[in-house]
């Protein structure tokens, strides 16, 4: 991307070289360098702020999960080096919680996946009223995720008067209480709800961007719609599936508001992933030290994810300027 | 996806009923929260999709009844923390935007690359320090309290977007207006500025939906009606007595503050769309 710019700043680049500066270069280069920053200083402000604002408190956080600090029990505070992060591990809530993440993340990105597949497939062919089916199949991702959240625990899944309950009564199914018995399909299915418009313009935009003379090409060598879509479209969307999968995991796997609304991580810990473990170890049971490990833990395993997809966008615009 | 001939009627029939399927999907929840947030309280209880008396009670109450007190505060708190957590992030982010795509210098890479790592960053693990903080500055329970988080989740996304709009812009046209004898800032102005307004304004849309849905910020970091937005408040809910659930009131107020939300997208849908895939998807 730095490559493709306007002509005046490539040419103000190419006064560095490496030929020893004469008295006259010599300002030049300076003045350069004054220029140079001159050019940055619309970014600063953006760009302080955004680092003050995450990792000034982030630092705080590694220093807290240093540190024994319970704030019922104030008189404790003192650095204990690494314990808290032996404590974490040793905790079994702590990690039931971190595999309640991983299931819900996974459960609820794949799922979503293949419905936000579906739904791109069935949008990308041309038919009456078309951008209006698209309208609305894109609403549950406008929906505040609390209301969404509200909305399926009191709507749906209410085992008094939860639709979800009707529904299955229809057919003779006797009463189920979702949320209790059933917390963390519960949470999945509305997550699926909600995040499945997201994975469906992500992936009807990869199919859109097909080239169409590709598929005519096998459509009048003779090849079944299936074919076509298995060797043509698969591989093309491949790129755009992996996408959706890690950004879809990026952000699910901070879901909070959901489990917070639906089932509050019950019954007892059963339905609580990380953020919200971390929530109550600070916020309800006041042990800053430990819930701030555990924020650390989970700073890194984003991270790790965030490589992945960062690694896969660099590839695919690397790719996009080679050709 | 496949051909695009003629269907027969057997087909035609297969995918009108699959889009149905599809969209009451989408849309079932959708009109059972608005069915509920119209049904009486006894009515509550019957395990029907339509109330058997519609009824405006819900909305009465948290409008102009017992709840109004909690709910319009918190949309007023939501309105005003979010507007101003929009503009300052869209005027933020379109000077760190041009520069990106307009100037050339050493590690542009980087921030963008930072932008993105912060974008990413888990909420969760910042906000009790956060929390601690503000405590002692003052800030904990206030609008500004909640504008400066709110800022580090709009920011990121907006540089991101608007980058990718600004790339597109063909800027020669500064140059050729003021060849044709235009200063420079009203080639600025006559030429570039009409061409980023939608881009900008698309990138307001996106920011204010970011921070107008959060709930770790607004539930950690409030503590009264003074700066708790409406996420917040609608965990908050009570009945009208401890022992009735507020079911009717929390329907009636997601449907309310759903609604501003869904009709500002559906009207710029394309604008939307298109600024959120090209952010992600162009890098």
């Amino acid at each position: 991307m730095t490559t493709t710019q306007n002509p005046p700043a490539a040419v103000a680049g190419e006064a560095h070289t490496t030929t020893k500066p004469t008295a006259p270069e010599k300002s030049r280069v300076r003045s350069d360098r004054a220029e140079a920053w001159r050019r940055r200083a619309p970014l600063m402000p953006a760009l302080i702020f955004l680092i003050i604002v995450t990792q000034v408190p982030f630092l705080l956080t590694i220093w807290y999960s240093l540190r024994s600090r319970n704030l019922l029990r104030p008189e404790g505070e003192q650095f204990v080096g690494l314990s808290n992060y032996g404590d974490i591990f040793l905790d079994s809530t702590f990690r039931q919680a971190a595999l309640n993440s991983v299931l819900i993340t996974f459960g609820c990105v794949i799922v979503a996946m293949l419905l936000g597949l579906g739904l791109a497939l069935l949008l990308d062919r041309k038919f009456f009223g078309r951008g209006i089916v698209r309208t609305l199949l894109i609403t549950p991702f406008l929906i505040m995720p609390v209301a969404g959240a509200l909305l399926w625990s009191i709507s749906m899944f209410n085992p008094t008067y939860g639709l979800v309950n009707w529904l299955i009564g229809l057919v003779g199914i006797s009463p189920v209480d979702w949320t209790s018995e059933y917390p963390m399909f519960s949470v999945i299915v509305a997550l699926v709800w909600q995040w499945t418009p997201f994975m469906m313009l992500l992936l009807l935009a990869g199919l859109q961007s097909q080239a169409r003379d590709a598929l005519e090409a096998a459509s009048v060598d003779g090849a079944s719609a299936w074919q076509t879509f298995r060797y043509i479209t698969l591989p093309h969307l491949r790129f755009y599936l992996e996408l959706s999968v890690l950004l879809g995991a990026i952000y699910v796997v901070n879901t909070f508001d959901h489990i917070y609304l639906m089932t509050a991580g019950g019954p007892g810990t059963a339905s609580a992933n990380l953020p919200f473990y971390i929530y109550q170890r600070a916020f309800l049971g006041f042990d800053i030290g430990q819930s701030a490990a555990m924020g650390v833990v989970t700073v890194i395993a984003t991270i790790a994810l965030a490589l992945l997809a960062l690694r896969l966008i660099f590839k695919s615009i690397n790719a996009k300027e080679q050709s | 996806m496949a051909s695009n001939g003629k269907l027969t009627g057997k087909q035609r029939l297969g995918w009108t009923v699959l889009t149905v399927v599809v969209l009451l999907y989408a849309l079932f929840p959708v009109a059972a929260i608005l069915a509920t947030s119209f049904k009486t309280q006894a009515d509550l209880g019957n395990a029907a999709f339509l109330p058997s008396n519609w009824t405006w009670a819900n909305y009465e109450m948290i409008l102009v009844g017992d709840a109004q007190e909690l709910f319009l505060t918190a949309f007023r708190n939501s309105i005003g923390i979010t507007l101003i957590a929009t503009f300052i992030a869209v005027v933020l982010a379109t000077l760190c935007a041009y520069a990106i795509a307009r100037l050339n210098f050493p590690g542009k890479r980087i921030i963008l690359g930072t932008a993105l790592a912060v974008s990413i960053f888990p909420v969760i693990s910042v906000v009790t320090p956060l929390f601690n903080l503000w405590r002692n500055i003052g800030l904990y329970d206030t609008w500004l309290g909640l504008i400066i988080p709110y800022l580090s989740l709009t920011l990121p996304i907006s540089i991101w977007t608007l980058a990718a709009f600004f790339r597109q812009i063909p800027w020669d046209l500064e140059q050729a207006a003021q060849v044709d004898g235009a200063t420079q800032w009203q080639a600025f102005r006559r030429a570039i500025v009409p061409l980023a307004m939608p881009g900008v304004f698309t990138t307001a849309i996106i920011a204010f939906f970011i921070a107008w849905n959060d709930f770790v910020y607004g539930i950690s970091l409030t503590s009264t009606e003074a700066a708790r937005p409406v996420p917040a408040a609608l965990a908050f809910f009570t009945g009208a007595s401890q022992f009735e659930e507020p079911t009717g009131a929390i329907s009636a107020a997601a449907i309310i503050v759903t609604i501003p939300v869904v009709v500002l997208v559906l009207l710029f849908q394309r604008q939307i769309v298109s600024g959120l895939t090209q952010g992600a998807v162009k890098g």
